[in-house]
C-alpha cells in the first residue's frame, strides 16, 4: 500500500513540475512565437500582394470574430488612404490544407492578387500554385461577382495542368475569401478606416 | 465518399507512412525478418494505431483546445499512447488469450513505435474531422502492415542470397527498403 | 572519476555512435537528411532532450519507484522535447517548419528511453550527462553526415553553397525518399567495412 501511495505521489509531482515548467516556457515564448509566424508565414504574402503600399501591413492589422473564427486582416494604404486589405484563408490541396492569402481592394471590390502562403503539394507539379505567377496572377483585377471556381468546375479560372486537385483547393480557398469578405464588408470598412 | 477513398488511398499508397514518411522505421527492421513476425507486428500496429487515432482527436478536440493548452499535445499524446498499450495488453491476456499470443509481445514495442504518435499529430496537423480521422489512422496503419509485410517477404529470401559481409543485416534491409520505396514512387502520379 | 566522465563522453562519438553502432532512432536520419541544415538543426534538438532527460533521470533515480520508471522517464523526456519544440518555434521558426511533426516525435526516439533505462538510472548525475552529450554529439555528427551526403550530391551543395561547380548535375534521386534508404544502407556498410579492421 506505501508502495502504491508513493508511486502515484511521484508521477503527480513530476506531472506537475513538468506543466508548471511548459506553461512558464509558453507565456515566455508565446509573443514571439505569433511574430515570427507573421514574419516567415505571411509577410512574403502580404509583400507580394501590397507591394505599392506606404505603410507596413503587418503593424497595420486588425481583428474580426467570424463565426466561430477570428480573422486578421492586414491594411494597406495607397496615398495615404486604407483602401485595401489582405486575409488568408484555407482549401483542401492533394498534400493538406493550402493556405491562400488574398488580396481585396475595398473600394473598387476588385482583387488586387493572391498568393498561396502554405502548402505541402509536390514539388514541381501542384507547388507551381505557389511558384507560377500564371495561375495565381488570374484571379487578380477580378471583381466579387466573378466566378472563382475552376473552369471544369463552371468558372472562370483555368487550373494548372496535371495539378487539378490544387488548383481547385486554391479556388475553393478565394471562393471562401469572397464569401467573407461579401459577409463582412461593412465591418471590413469600418475597421479599416480606423486604420491611421 | 469519394473523398474518403482518395484519402484512403493516399494514405496507404503515396504518403506510405513507412517509405515516404519515414515513421516507424525502428520496429520495421527489427521485426521483418520472419514473415510470421512482420503479420503480426503489422496487426498490432493497426489496432493500436486507430484506437490511439480516436482516443488523441477526442483529447484534442474536448480537452486541449477549448482550455487552450495545446502546447500539452506532445506530453499528452505519448502519456495516452503508453497507457493505452498497457491497458490493451492486460485487456488482452485477461480476455482473449488466442490474440494475446499472436501480439502480445509486439504491443510493448509499439509504445517506442513513432508511426503510431506520428499519426496522432499528423491528424491533428491536417485538421481531419472525425470520420477523415478514422479513415486515415485505419489506412495509415494499414499501410504499415502491407509495407512490413512485403519487405519481410524479401528479406526471407535475402537469407538465401550471398551477400558481402559489410553489407549483412540491417545494411542490405534499408537497401531493399530504398528499391520498395521506389516501387511506391509510382503510386504518386495515381490520384 | 574525471577519466571515466570523458569514457562515457567519447563512446558515443565512435565506440556506440548512433544509429550506426546502435540501431536506434533511425527515423529522423531518415527524414530530415535532406540538407546539412536540417541535420544539424534536429541533431542539436535531440541533443539537448537526451542531455536533460538523462540529468533529471539520474538525479532522480533513487526516487521514482521502479515499477512506474518508464512512465517517469516518458514525463522528463516529453518535457524538455516540449521545451525544445517551444523554443525553437519562437527563435528558429523556418527550421522548426522544416523539421515539421520530427521535433515532437524525439519523444519516441529510442535513443532518448534507451539512455534513460540503459545508463542514467543507473549512474550520477555528471557521468549521465557526459553520456547524453556524447550520445548527442554521435547524433548530430551521424546526421551531419547523411545530411552532407544527400545535399552535396542530390542538390551539389553544402550548406547553401555549390560545391561541384556549374556543370554537376544534380542526383536527384538521393533526395527522394528511396534516397534516403539506400544512403544510409551504404554509410552502414562503410561503417562495418572500416570497424572490421
Amino acid at each position: 500500500m506505501r508502495e502504491m501511495i508513493n508511486m502515484v505521489v511521484v508521477l503527480t509531482v513530476l506531472s506537475a513540475f513538468s506543466g508548471g515548467l511548459l506553461a512558464a516556457v509558453r507565456t515566455g515564448t508565446k509573443d514571439r512565437i505569433e511574430q515570427q509566424v507573421l514574419k516567415f508565414q505571411k509577410a512574403p504574402a502580404i509583400k507580394q500582394i501590397l507591394s505599392d503600399v506606404s505603410n507596413d501591413p503587418l503593424q497595420d492589422r486588425f481583428k474580426i470574430m467570424d463565426k466561430e473564427q477570428e480573422l486578421t486582416f492586414f491594411v494597406g494604404k495607397h496615398d495615404g488612404k486604407p483602401d485595401s486589405v489582405t486575409f488568408e484563408t484555407t482549401g483542401k490541396g492533394f498534400g493538406g490544407d493550402i493556405g491562400v492569402m488574398v488580396g481585396v481592394n475595398i473600394e473598387s471590390d476588385q482583387i488586387i492578387g493572391i498568393c498561396v502562403t502554405t502548402h505541402s503539394e509536390t514539388p514541381g507539379i501542384g507547388s507551381r500554385a505557389k511558384d507560377d505567377p500564371k495561375f495565381a496572377g488570374q484571379f487578380a483585377g477580378m471583381t466579387m461577382d466573378k466566378n472563382f471556381a475552376t473552369k471544369k468546375d463552371g468558372g472562370d479560372i483555368d487550373a494548372i495542368s496535371g495539378a487539378t486537385v490544387t488548383s481547385k483547393g486554391v479556388s475553393v480557398a478565394a471562393i471562401q475569401a469572397q464569401d467573407i469578405y461579401k459577409r463582412l464588408k461593412p465591418e471590413i470598412q469600418k475597421q479599416a478606416a480606423l486604420i491611421k | 465518399m469519394g473523398d474518403y477513398i482518395v484519402l484512403a488511398i493516399s494514405c496507404i499508397l503515396i504518403n506510405n507512412i513507412l517509405l515516404a514518411q519515414f515513421l516507424g522505421n525502428c520496429p520495421f527492421l527489427g521485426t521483418s525478418k520472419k514473415m510470421e513476425t512482420a503479420t503480426g507486428m503489422g496487426m498490432a500496429v493497426v489496432f493500436v494505431i486507430v484506437l490511439a487515432g480516436i482516443i488523441t482527436w477526442i483529447t484534442e478536440r474536448y480537452l486541449l483546445k477549448p482550455l487552450d493548452i495545446e502546447f500539452l499535445r506532445t506530453l499528452s499524446f505519448i502519456l495516452i499512447v503508453a497507457s493505452l498499450v498497457q491497458f490493451v495488453e492486460m485487456f488482452l491476456k485477461k480476455s482473449i488469450p488466442a490474440l494475446y499470443t499472436g501480439l502480445g509481445i509486439f504491443l510493448p514495442l509499439i509504445t517506442t513505435n513513432c508511426a503510431v504518435l506520428g499519426v496522432c499529430l499528423i491528424n491533428i496537423k491536417e485538421e481531419y474531422t472525425f470520420f477523415e480521422m478514422l479513415v486515415s489512422s485505419f489506412s495509415y496503419s494499414v499501410g504499415y502492415g502491407f509495407a512490413l509485410v512485403l519487405f519481410a517477404g524479401i528479406r526471407e529470401r535475402i537469407i538465401l542470397a550471398r551477400v558481402p559481409k559489410s553489407l549483412q543485416d540491417t545494411s542490405i534491409g534499408l537497401v531493399t527498403a530504398g528499391m520498395i520505396a521506389i516501387c511506391f514512387f509510382a503510386f504518386k502520379g495515381m490520384v | 572519476m574525471a577519466q571515466s566522465v570523458v569514457k562515457e563522453f567519447t563512446k558515443g562519438l565512435w565506440a556506440e555512435i548512433p544509429p550506426f553502432r546502435l540501431v536506434l532512432g533511425l527515423c529522423p536520419i531518415l527524414a530530415v537528411t535532406k540538407s546539412v541544415e536540417n541535420a544539424v538543426g534536429m541533431g542539436l534538438a535531440s541533443a539537448f532532450v537526451f542531455v536533460f532527460s538523462n540529468l533529471l533521470v539520474s538525479m532522480l533515480r533513487n526516487i521514482i519507484p521502479s515499477k512506474v520508471r518508464i512512465a517517469g522517464y516518458i514525463i522528463i523526456i516529453a518535457t524538455f522535447v516540449t521545451v525544445v519544440e517551444l523554443v525553437m518555434q519562437a527563435y528558429t521558426y523556418p527550421l522548426f517548419l522544416k523539421l515539421g511533426i520530427f521535433i515532437p516525435l524525439i519523444v519516441v526516439n529510442c535513443i532518448a528511453l534507451g539512455r534513460a533505462e540503459a545508463f542514467a538510472c543507473k549512474n550520477p548525475p555528471l557521468a549521465s550527462v557526459a553520456d547524453g552529450l556524447g550520445m548527442g554529439i554521435g547524433y548530430t555528427l551521424s546526421l551531419c553526415v547523411v545530411g552532407a551526403l544527400r545535399e552535396s550530391l542530390g542538390n551539389g551543395t553544402l550548406m547553401g553553397h555549390a560545391v561541384f561547380g556549374p556543370d554537376f548535375q544534380p542526383f536527384r534521386f538521393m533526395l527522394e525518399a528511396p534516397g534516403a534508404f539506400v544512403c544510409l544502407g551504404l554509410v552502414l556498410c562503410i561503417m562495418n567495412l572500416i570497424g572490421k579492421k
